[in-house]
C-alpha cells in the first residue's frame, strides 16, 4: 500500500531510483521496480487526498457541483502547484487569450489540459486503450511525414501486453486484430469487451456502406469496431491460456469498485472506480517504494561525468499557499515521468538533457473535431449520456495510402451527447427555459416549462449524436515548450511557454474527417448541426479558416512529444528506453517520449514504453551494484601463479 | 418422499434442532439457510436507505457492503442446494417474511422489525449476527437454535456425516450447469464459487461463516486468506463499530469494544420511520402518493426475487439482472423516504414513509410474467457480458 509521506522523512536519503511524479508512467515503473526490491522515492508535486475514500467522496461532490464538467472538474484546487485547465482559455475577435498555467504564444491554442495531483492525468483519462499499428512506428519512412520510432512494433507488443494486464483491458483481440494490429492468434484481454452502448448499435445499421474522403479521394468502407477499455468488465477465462483474471477492485475501500454500470462521467471521474487508475498500481508498491506527495521537484542536479547526482525539491503546507521549502534527495538513477510538458519545463529549467536542441520541441496532441447532429425523430431516442464517453469507432480512416494525402483521424462515436460540443444535457435546460433572456434581456416568449419542458428535453437530447474526430499531428520542431523566467509560477519556479499550431496536413485531416462524419449523417438519415463560424464577431476556440471554409478543433489531452526517442543523440532527447542520451542515468518517461503518436490514445504506449524502461532501469541498477573483480577468477590466479 | 419438501419455502416452519440426517433434510436445511440469508436484507437495506444523502458515509458504505456481502451468501447457498440437487425456491410470498418478525435459529424471543438507521438499528443488526461465541462461552443453556453460525455448523457436520455415509458422487449429484459462477458477481468480498464437491462446498460454507462472524475468534473476516483481498472486519464487528462510533484497532479483540479512531455517525441524519408501516395503512391516507411509491418499491423487489430465482433454477446468467434491479430498487427509495409519512399524526411523529417489503402471490406471479421475457432477449448463452441494450428493464 502506498502510504503517503512527506519532505522530511526523503530528505537527504540516498535511493536507487528516485522518480519524479505519481501518474501513469511513474507508478508503473516504481511498482516494477518496488518489486525487484530497490528503494525507491516517488515524489509527487500535487496532493495525495484521492488516494483516500474520503478524497474520493469529495471528488465525487466536487464534480457534481461543478458548473462546467471539464476534466479537472473534480479536483481540488491547488494554488500551489497549479494544473492547466481548458477554461483558462477564452476565445476573442482577434483569436484567443490565456489566463491560466501556461504562457501561449502559438498561432493557435494548445486547448489541452493535465492534473497535477496523485494518480495526475491518470485519474481524469478516458480509459481507451488501443495498441499503436505497425505503420504508425514508420511514418517517415512509409508516408514521409513526422518522425519514425527507433524501435518497431514487434518490439513493443510484448509490452503491450504486459500493460493490458497492469490495467486489466476490457476488449474484443479479434477485432483489433481484423484492424490489422497483430497479436499472438491466442490472445484474449483479461475481460470481455464493454456491452458496446444503444448508439454503437444504431451506427452498426450502416456497417458495409461506402463513404467518400474528398481529400485523399478514396472510399472508405464503414464497419463500427469496438474499442478496448482500461475498465473493469466481465472477466474473460480464456485470458492467458485458461489462467483467467480477477478484476482489481476500488482502492480507499475494501471490497468496493464495480465494474462499469455506465455512470457517464468517466472523464473527469469514475465514481463507481470501474475505471483504472494509477492508483492501482500504487496499492501494488512494496514496501521498499515510498511516495511522498506535495513535493515539488525543482531541478535535477547534474554531477560529475554528465551523471545525475540527484533532485532538488521544495514541500508546501497548504495547496492554498506558496510557502514552501526546498530539500534534497539522492539517487543513482532519476526518472522524470511528470507529463511531457512538464518534463520538458523540468529539463530545461535544470539546463540538462538539451545537446540535441530538441528538448520541449515537437509538441503534439490529436487535434480533435467535434460535430453534431440529431438522430431522425421516427426512429425514437438513441440513448446518449449512458455508458463510458464512447463504446466504439471508425477506424477504417487511420490507415492505408491516403495517410501520404492528408492526417489519419480516428472517429470515436460519442455516447455522451452533445456534451463537449455544446455543454449539453446544462444547455439544452437553459435555452428551453430561456435562461437569461433575450439579447434585450426581455423573457423568451417561447420558453417552456413543466410536462412541456420535460418533453421537448427527452426529445432533443435523446436523439442527440456526436462524433470525435481525433486527427494525427505529426512532431513538428516548431510546436514546442520553453522557459522564460520572466513568467514564473507563485512559488518562483518557470511556467511552460507553448508555442503551437497545426500544419496543412493536418488541417486537411481535419477537413477530411469533418466531411467524412457529414456523409455518415447522411447514411444514418441525421439531421447534421455542426457549427464552427464565428457568432457575432467571435469564433469559436481552436478556430481557424481554410480553403475557404469555417473550422474549430479541440484538444484531445493527449500532450505527447517533447523529449522524442531516436536513433541519434544529435536530432533526439532519449533512446528507446526513454534514457536521456546526454546523461546515463537519467530517464525522462512518459509520452513526451513519443516520436509520433498516430491515431491511439497515447495512454497504453506510454504504459508499455514505462514497463519496458522498468526493466532496463533494473538492469542498469544491477550493473551499477555489480562488484568489480579485482583478483580475477581462480582460473586468472592460476594462469598468474604458472607465470604466465 | 423428495418431492414433498424439495424447492418448498420455510418460511416459519424451521427444522428442528438436530443434524440433517437425509438428503431432503440437508436440502430443507439449505433452503432454510437461503431464507436467513435473505432474511438479513431488508432491515438491512432499510437502515441504508433511511441514512440522509450525503450524510453518515461509513455508515452507508458499511451497511452496503454487508448487505452485497449477504447477497453473495444467498447464491453462495443457492450453489449448494443446486449441487445437492436441490431446488432453490425465492420467488414466493412467504420467502419474505413479514418484518417484525421473530429472529430466525434463535430460541429468544426477540423480534426483528425493519428500522431506521438508528442505535437501535445497529442492535438489532448485532443480535442477528452475533457469533457463536463472541462472549466466551456458547449459550448452550437454553434448547434450540442460538445462533446463524451454530445452524450452518449443523449443516458443515450434516453434509460430512452424509458424504461418509453415502459417498461424495451421491451427495453431489446436482447438474453443475445450474451453478452461478463468478462471471457477473461483483463489488463484494469475497467471490461466487461454483459447488460441484465436498472441498467447495465446504469453502463456500468457510466463506458465508467468516465474513459474517469472524475468523478463528478474531474480529477479521477470512477474504484476505481466501480471495487475496485486503484484510477487513467481519459483520458483527462492523455493526458494533458503528454503533460505538469508533473503528476497531488492528490489535482489538472480540471481547472488547473497539478503540481505534473515531467513526463520524450522525444518528440525527436519518429518516425515522415507522416500524409497522403497511401498504394498507399507505391505501387508508388521503393522499395516495405515497402508497403508489410503496406498491412501486414491492413490486421492483418481487421482480428482483423473479430473476434471482430464474438464475437460481437452470439459467445461471440471469443473476446479472440482479445490478440494475437493485438500481432501481435504490432510485424507488430515494423516491419514498423523504417523503412526510401520508398519516398526519405520524408526520407529525416525525415519521417518513418507508419501503415495507410486503410481497404478496400476485406481486410474484406478475413478476415472473415480466421478467421471463426479458431474460430470453438478452441472449445469455454465451459468455461474454451480458448486453442489456434493447431491454426493457422496466
Amino acid at each position: 500500500m502506498a502510504s503517503a509521506v512527506n519532505a522530511t522523512i526523503a530528505h537527504r536519503r540516498h535511493y536507487d531510483v528516485i522518480i519524479v511524479g505519481a501518474g501513469i508512467a511513474g507508478s508503473l515503473i516504481a511498482k516494477g521496480l518496488g518489486q525487484q526490491g530497490w528503494q525507491v522515492l516517488v515524489l509527487e508535486a500535487g496532493t495525495g487526498s484521492l488516494q483516500t475514500w474520503e478524497g474520493h467522496l469529495h471528488a465525487i461532490d466536487t464534480f457534481r457541483s461543478a458548473v462546467a464538467k471539464t476534466p479537472n472538474a473534480a479536483f481540488p484546487h491547488n494554488v500551489a502547484v497549479p494544473s492547466p485547465d481548458v477554461l483558462d482559455l477564452t476565445p476573442t475577435r482577434s483569436g484567443f487569450t490565456t489566463n491560466g498555467y501556461f504562457i501561449q504564444r502559438g498561432e493557435l491554442p494548445y486547448s489541452s489540459d493535465y492534473l497535477r495531483a496523485v494518480g495526475g492525468s491518470g485519474m481524469h483519462w478516458t480509459g481507451l486503450c488501443l495498441r499503436m499499428h505497425p505503420d504508425d512506428f514508420a511514418v517517415r519512412t512509409r508516408y514521409g511525414y513526422g518522425r519514425d520510432w527507433p524501435i518497431g512494433y514487434r518490439d513493443l507488443e510484448p509490452y503491450y501486453v504486459a500493460a493490458e494486464r497492469e490495467i486489466g483491458v476490457s476488449g474484443d483481440a479479434q477485432e483489433q486484430w481484423e484492424l490489422g494490429i497483430p497479436s499472438d492468434p491466442d490472445y484474449f484481454y483479461p475481460m470481455h469487451k464493454i456491452p458496446p452502448s444503444y448508439i454503437d448499435e444504431v451506427c452498426r445499421g450502416i456497417d458495409g456502406r461506402t463513404v467518400t474522403d474528398p481529400v485523399a479521394n478514396e472510399k472508405f468502407t464503414l464497419k463500427v469496431i469496438s474499442t478496448p477499455q482500461g475498465r473493469n468488465s466481465t472477466p474473460d477465462p480464456r485470458y492467458r491460456h485458461g489462467a483467467g483474471y480477477r478484476p482489481q477492485g476500488a482502492v480507499g475501500l475494501p471490497k468496493y469498485g464495480q465494474r462499469c454500470v455506465g455512470n457517464a462521467s468517466c472523464v473527469p471521474f469514475c465514481p463507481a472506480q470501474a475505471k483504472w487508475t494509477p492508483l492501482r498500481a500504487q496499492a501494488q508498491f512494496s514496501r521498499s517504494v515510498t511516495l511522498a506527495t506535495h513535493c515539488l521537484v525543482t531541478r535535477v542536479i547534474g554531477g560529475v561525468n554528465g551523471r545525475i547526482k540527484g533532485v532538488e525539491y521544495r514541500t508546501y503546507e497548504d495547496p492554498a499557499s506558496a510557502a514552501s521549502q526546498p530539500y534534497q534527495a539522492e539517487a543513482d538513477i532519476v526518472v522524470a515521468t511528470a507529463h511531457a510538458i512538464e518534463n520538458a519545463r523540468l529539463l530545461l529549467a535544470s539546463g540538462l538533457a538539451n545537446v540535441s536542441g530538441e528538448l520541449g520541441c515537437n509538441l503534439m496532441d490529436h487535434p480533435t473535431i467535434l460535430t453534431w447532429a440529431l438522430s431522425p425523430p421516427g426512429n425514437g431516442p438513441i440513448g446518449p449520456f449512458r455508458g463510458p464517453g464512447t463504446t466504439s469507432g471508425w477506424e477504417a480512416f487511420r490507415f492505408g495510402d491516403a495517410r501520404r494525402t492528408r492526417a489519419p483521424f480516428r472517429i470515436e462515436i460519442g455516447n455522451w451527447g452533445w456534451g463537449w460540443a455544446t455543454g449539453a444535457p446544462m444547455s439544452n435546460v437553459g435555452t428551453a427555459l430561456g435562461v437569461g433572456g433575450d439579447q434585450k434581456g426581455n423573457i423568451v416568449p417561447t420558453a417552456v416549462f413543466g410536462a412541456r419542458l420535460r418533453q421537448t428535453l427527452g426529445d432533443q437530447i435523446g436523439r442527440q449524436l456526436q462524433l470525435q474526430l481525433a486527427v494525427e499531428q505529426p512532431a513538428d520542431h516548431n510546436n514546442r515548450v520553453t522557459i522564460d523566467n520572466q513568467y514564473r509560477d507563485v512559488m518562483g519556479n518557470p511556467r511552460p511557454i507553448l508555442t503551437y499550431n497545426l500544419t496543412d496536413y493536418v488541417k486537411d485531416g481535419l477537413v477530411a474527417a469533418r466531411c467524412v462524419a457529414s456523409a455518415i449523417y447522411d447514411l444514418l438519415k441525421a439531421q447534421e448541426h455542426t457549427d464552427h463560424s464565428p457568432r457575432d464577431g467571435v469564433a469559436p476556440l481552436g478556430y481557424f479558416r481554410y480553403r475557404d471554409h469555417d473550422y474549430a478543433y479541440k484538444g484531445a489531452g493527449h500532450g505527447a512529444g517533447t523529449h522524442v526517442m531516436g536513433t541519434n543523440p544529435k536530432d533526439s532527447v532519449v533512446d528507446s528506453f526513454q534514457r536521456c542520451w546526454d546523461h546515463p542515468n537519467l530517464y525522462a518517461a512518459g509520452c513526451g517520449s513519443l516520436p509520433s503518436i498516430g491515431t491511439s490514445n497515447p495512454s497504453l504506449t506510454m504504459a508499455a514504453l514505462a514497463l519496458r524502461s522498468a526493466e532496463q532501469i533494473h538492469r542498469d541498477l544491477v550493473e551499477l551494484h555489480r562488484p568489480v573483480q579485482l583478483r580475477g577468477g581462480r582460473e586468472t590466479l592460476s594462469k598468474v601463479g604458472n607465470g604466465e | 418422499m423428495e418431492n414433498e419438501t424439495d424447492g418448498v419455502v420455510l418460511g416459519d416452519g424451521e427444522p428442528p434442532f438436530q443434524l440433517p440426517k437425509t438428503m431432503p433434510e440437508l436440502r430443507r436445511y439449505l433452503q432454510g439457510a437461503l431464507e436467513i440469508e435473505h432474511f438479513t436484507i431488508p432491515p438491512y437495506l432499510t437502515a441504508m436507505y433511511t441514512i440522509r444523502a450525503g450524510t453518515n458515509e461509513v455508515a452507508y458504505y458499511t451497511i452496503r457492503g454487508i448487505v452485497v456481502e449477504e447477497m453473495l451468501h444467498m447464491t453462495l447457498v443457492a450453489n449448494l442446494l443446486n449441487a445437492v440437487g436441490g431446488r432453490p425456491r425465492v420467488a414466493h410470498p412467504d420467502f419474505v417474511r413479514g418484518y417484525p418478525t421473530k429472529l430466525p435459529y434463535s430460541a429468544l424471543d426477540e423480534k426483528i422489525p425493519l428500522q431506521h438507521f438508528s442505535p437501535d438499528a445497529m442492535r438489532t443488526f448485532l443480535l442477528i449476527e452475533r457469533p457463536e461465541r463472541v462472549d466466551g462461552i456458547p449459550i448452550q443453556r437454553i434448547p434450540g437454535w442460538t445462533s446463524i453460525g451454530q445452524f450452518y455448523d449443523f449443516i458443515r457436520t450434516g453434509l460430512l456425516e452424509l458424504v461418509d455415509r453415502l459417498g461424495e458422487n451421491t451427495v453431489f449429484c446436482g447438474n453443475s450447469e445450474r451453478q452461478v459462477g463468478p462471471e457477473d458477481f461483483y463489488n463484494s468480498g469475497g467471490e461466487v464459487l461454483r459447488v460441484t464437491d465436498l472441498r467447495s462446498a465446504l469453502l463456500a460454507l468457510r466463506v458465508v461463516i467468516d465474513q459474517g462472524e469472524g475468523l478463528n475468534g478474531s474480529i477479521f473476516d477470512g477474504d484476505d486468506q481466501l480471495f487475496g483481498e485486503q484484510r477487513q472486519v467481519a459483520h458483527y464487528f462492523r455493526f458494533k463499530e458503528i454503533l460505538a462510533e469508533c473503528a476497531y484497532d488492528p490489535h482489538d479483540t472480540p471481547h472488547a469494544p473497539p478503540t481505534g479512531p473515531e467513526i463520524d455517525v450522525r444518528w440525527e441524519d436519518a429518516y425515522r420511520i415507522d416500524p409497522d408501516a403497511s401498504v394498507a395503512d399507505y391505501a387508508r391516507c388521503s393522499d395516495t402518493a405515497v402508497y403508489k411509491h410503496a406498491v412501486a418499491f414491492n413490486e421492483a423487489y418481487a421482480e428482483l426475487l423473479a430473476y434471482l430465482d430464474t438464475a437460481f433454477n437452470g439459467t445461471p446468467r440471469a443473476v446479472i439482472f440482479g445490478v440494475p434491479a437493485m438500481l432501481r430498487l435504490r432510485d424507488l427509495a430515494e423516491r419514498l423516504y423523504r417523503n412526510p409519512h401520508p398519516d398526519p399524526d405520524k408526520a407529525s411523529q416525525g415519521y417518513f414513509a418507508s419501503a415495507t417489503f410486503e410481497i404478496d402471490q400476485q406481486q410474484i406471479n406478475h413478476a415472473l410474467d415480466i421478467v421471463s421475457p426479458r431474460i430470453q432477449v438478452a441472449r445469455l448463452n454465451t459468455e461474454e457480458p451480458v448486453n442489456f441494450t434493447g431491454v426493457a428493464l422496466w
